[in-house]
C-alpha cells in the first residue's frame, strides 16, 4: 500500500490555492448598482474546487511513475530550451533563435550533431520565410540594434 | 424547405475559390497531422488556430479551414492506428483492435479503404443530422434567459465530468481550476483588477488559445520525451494500392449502425468522439460477433470509424446552437469562434447565418475532399509515418511558438504557453483531464456574466436561478449526470479487475 502522495500533494496545493483565491476575492470592492459584484463568482468557484481537492486528499488514486530515466534529462533539457528560446527571439532575431531552438530540441530527441544543425538551418530560416513574407505575420528578422 | 435555402446560401459561401482552397489545404494538413502518432485533432487544431487567427481570415473562412483540419485529423488518425497499432488520438483507439490485425494479414488496403468510407459515411450522416437537429434546438434555446444559460453551463461541466474522466472528482476540480484561471484579468462589469498582481499583460486575462496550445501541444511533447520510443520503423508495408470490393461491401450495415450510435453520443454534452467510437465498437461486437472481432473483422473497423466521425459531427450540435461544446476539439473550435468575436448560441443562427451554414456546407465539402484525397493518396500518407520524431517534434514546437507569438507579438504569452504546458503535463500525469480546464477558461466569463445578469434582473435574489421550469429541468439533468458519473466511479473503484467494457456496456 503506497502512500499515494501525488494526488494528496496535488489536492493540498489546489486546496491552499482555492483558499487563497477565496480570500483575495473577499477583498474586491462592490460597485454601485451591481447587486452581485466582482467577488461573488470567484468565491462560488472556490468552494467546490476546494471540496474536490479535499476529496483528492482523502481518496487519492494510485501514484503515476514520475521519473523515467533517462527521459527525465530530456524533459529538463527541453523545458530549459522552451524557456530560453522566447528570451532569444527579440534580441537575436527569429531565424537565429529558431535555428538554436529547433537544433537543440532535435539533438535532445536523438539527432546527431550534424542532423540537429541541418534541421535548425532548415527550420529557422524556413519558418521565417513561410510566415513573414509569405503569410504576412511579422517576425523579427535581425537582432535588435 | 427553409433549410435547403439556407444550405444553398451556405454552399455559396463554401464554394468560393478562396474557401475551397482553404478547405483543400486544411484537409491535407489535417490528415498529415492526424496520421502522425500522438498528434490528434485537438493538437492539430490547437497548433493551427493561432495561424488562422493571425492571418486575418474572415470568420467563415477561418472556421472552414479549421473544421477541415479537424476532420482531416479524424481521417488521418486511423492511418497510424491501422499501420502502427498506435492510435493517432484517443477516439482512434478502437480502430486499432481490428484494423491492425487486418493490416498484419496483408489486408491493409482494405482496412484503410473501409475506414475512409466509414469515416465518410459517419461524417456525412452526422452533418445531415446537425442540419436537421441544430435548428430545432435553436428554436427551443431562443427562450433561454441568463438563469437558463447559467444552468446550462453547470450542465456542461457536469456532463464533461461524468463521461470523459475516470475520476469525476478530478474532472470537476479541473473545471474549477479552469474557471478560476478564467477570472484573472479586469472584471468587465466593474473594472476591478482580479488576480493580476498589477502585471499589465494579465489585464486581458489568459488568451484561451495560448492556454490551449500549451495544455495540449507542449504537454504532449513533454509526455513524449518520457518514453521517447522511435515510431516509424514498425509500419506494415503496403504492397497493393487498391482494395478488394468484396471485403468492403459486407461492412455497410456496421457503418450505418456506427453512425447512428456515434451521432447520439456526440450530441450528448461532454461525451465526444471517444465515447462514440467505443459504443459503436462495443455494440457492433454484440450485434455481429462470430468470434472474429479483434482478429481483423472488417466490421470492427467500420463501426468505430463511422462512430467517431459521426460523434465529431454530433458534437457540433450543442456547440453551435447552445455555445456549449460537446468534446475537447469542439471546445477548441469554440475558442476560435470567441477569438473571432463570434459567440455561438441560438442568436448565431439569426445574426450570422453565413457562418453557420457556410460551415455546414464546408463539412460536406471537407468530407468529399477527404474521401477523394484519401483513397488514392493513402500511400503518401502512410509514408509520413516514417518521419522520425527528432525532425517532427521540433517543428511542432516551433510552429506552436510562431502561432502564439503572432497573436500578441509578446514574449510574455510564450512563457504563459510554456507554463500551461507544464501544468498540462502535471495534470495528465495525475490523470486530471485538461479539457475541463479549457472549458472553464472559455465558458467562465459568459457563465459569470449570465449569473450577474440574472441577479441584477431579480435585484439580488438568487431565487431567480431556479424560477423557470426550463432551468429546473436543466438542474435535474445535471444532477442525474453527476449521479451516473459517481455511480460509474464507485463501481470502477470497487472492482478494479472488472473489464472497462462491462462497466459502460451494461
Amino acid at each position: 500500500m503506497s502512500l499515494r502522495l501525488s494526488d494528496r500533494i496535488a489536492g493540498a496545493v489546489i486546496l491552499a490555492l482555492a483558499g487563497w483565491y477565496w480570500w483575495v476575492a473577499d477583498g474586491f470592492r462592490e460597485s454601485f448598482g451591481d447587486p452581485v459584484g466582482p467577488s461573488a463568482f470567484p468565491q462560488m468557484v472556490a468552494v467546490p474546487t476546494a471540496a474536490f481537492a479535499l476529496f483528492l486528499i482523502v481518496r487519492p488514486d494510485p501514484d503515476p511513475k514520475w521519473l523515467h530515466f533517462p527521459g527525465v534529462w530530456r524533459q529538463v533539457a527541453t523545458l530549459a530550451t522552451l524557456l530560453i528560446y522566447p528570451l532569444l527571439i527579440e534580441p537575436a532575431g527569429f531565424p537565429a533563435a529558431t535555428f538554436l531552438g529547433a537544433g537543440a530540441l532535435s539533438r535532445i530527441l536523438g539527432a546527431t550533431w550534424l542532423g540537429a544543425v541541418a534541421l535548425g538551418l532548415i527550420v529557422g530560416p524556413g519558418l521565417w520565410v513561410l510566415f513573414d513574407p509569405l503569410l504576412g505575420l511579422p517576425l523579427p528578422l535581425l537582432p535588435k540594434g | 424547405m427553409e433549410t435547403l435555402a439556407f444550405l444553398a446560401d451556405g454552399f455559396a459561401v463554401a464554394l468560393t475559390p478562396t474557401n475551397l482552397a482553404l478547405a483543400l489545404f486544411g484537409c491535407f494538413i489535417g490528415t498529415v497531422v492526424g496520421a502522425l502518432p500522438g498528434l490528434g485533432p485537438v493538437n492539430g487544431v490547437a497548433i493551427l488556430i493561432p495561424l488562422a487567427f493571425s492571418l486575418g481570415l474572415q470568420p467563415a473562412s477561418a472556421m472552414i479551414l479549421l473544421t477541415c483540419v479537424y476532420y482531416g485529423c479524424m481521417y488521418g488518425g486511423r492511418i497510424s492506428s491501422i499501420m502502427l497499432n498506435i492510435p493517432g488520438d484517443e477516439p482512434a483507439m478502437m480502430t486499432c483492435l481490428d484494423g491492425h490485425p487486418m493490416a498484419l494479414q496483408g489486408k491493409a488496403p482494405e482496412a484503410l479503404a473501409i475506414s475512409a468510407l466509414s469515416s465518410f459515411t459517419g461524417a456525412i450522416l452526422a452533418t445531415i443530422g446537425l442540419m436537421l437537429f441544430a435548428p430545432v434546438l435553436v428554436r427551443f434555446a431562443i427562450h433561454f434567459g441568463p438563469a437558463e444559460y447559467f444552468a446550462l453551463y453547470l450542465l456542461a461541466f457536469a456532463a464533461i465530468g461524468g463521461v470523459t474522466g475516470t475520476n469525476p472528482a478530478k474532472t470537476l476540480m479541473a473545471a474549477g481550476v479552469g474557471l478560476a484561471l478564467g477570472t484573472i484579468g479586469l472584471d468587465p462589469t466593474s473594472g476591478t483588477e482580479r488576480y493580476t498582481f498589477g502585471i499589465f499583460h494579465l489585464f486581458d486575462g489568459f488568451h484561451p488559445i495560448v492556454a490551449i496550445v500549451g495544455l495540449f501541444a507542449i504537454s504532449e511533447v513533454l509526455l513524449y520525451l518520457e518514453h521517447g520510443h522511435e515510431g516509424g520503423s514498425k509500419a506494415v508495408i503496403v504492397n497493393r494500392a487498391f482494395a478488394k470490393w468484396s471485403e468492403i461491401r459486407q461492412t455497410g450495415g456496421a457503418m450505418l449502425r456506427g453512425s447512428g450510435i456515434g451521432f447520439v453520443s456526440g450530441v450528448l454534452p461532454g461525451a465526444g468522439a471517444s465515447l462514440g467510437s467505443f459504443m459503436a465498437y462495443t455494440l457492433e461486437k454484440r450485434w455481429s460477433d462470430r468470434g472474429t472481432f479483434g482478429k481483423g473483422d472488417p466490421r470492427g473497423v467500420a463501426a468505430p470509424e463511422a462512430g467517431n466521425n459521426a460523434a465529431a459531427g454530433g458534437a457540433l450540435v450543442p456547440m453551435l446552437s447552445l455555445g456549449v461544446p460537446g468534446s475537447g476539439t469542439t471546445a477548441v473550435l469554440l475558442a476560435l469562434l470567441i477569438s473571432l468575436n463570434i459567440q455561438p448560441g441560438p442568436l448565431l443562427f439569426q445574426t450570422q447565418p453565413d457562418v453557420v451554414w457556410g460551415l455546414i456546407a464546408a463539412l460536406f465539402v471537407a468530407n468529399v475532399t477527404l474521401l477523394v484525397l484519401n483513397l488514392p493518396l493513402v500511400g503518401v500518407f502512410t509514408r509520413i509515418l516514417a518521419v522520425p520524431m527528432r525532425i517532427l517534434m521540433p517543428m511542432v514546437v516551433m510552429v506552436s511558438f510562431v502561432g502564439v507569438y503572432s497573436i500578441s507579438n509578446s514574449t510574455f504569452d510564450l512563457f504563459v504557453m510554456v507554463g500551461f504546458g507544464v501544468l498540462g503535463f502535471l495534470f495528465r500525469k495525475l490523470e486530471i483531464p485538461v479539457v475541463p480546464v479549457v472549458l472553464g477558461l472559455l465558458l467562465g466569463a459568459e457563465m459569470e456574466q449570465n449569473y450577474r445578469r440574472a441577479l441584477s434582473i431579480s435585484g439580488g435574489d438568487p431565487g431567480i436561478l431556479f424560477a423557470s421550469p426550463i432551468a429546473v429541468g436543466i438542474y435535474a439533468a445535471t444532477a442525474v449526470l453527476l449521479g451516473i458519473a459517481v455511480w460509474f466511479a464507485v463501481r470502477k473503484r470497487r472492482g478494479p479487475a472488472a473489464h472497462e467494457e462491462e462497466a459502460i456496456g451494461d
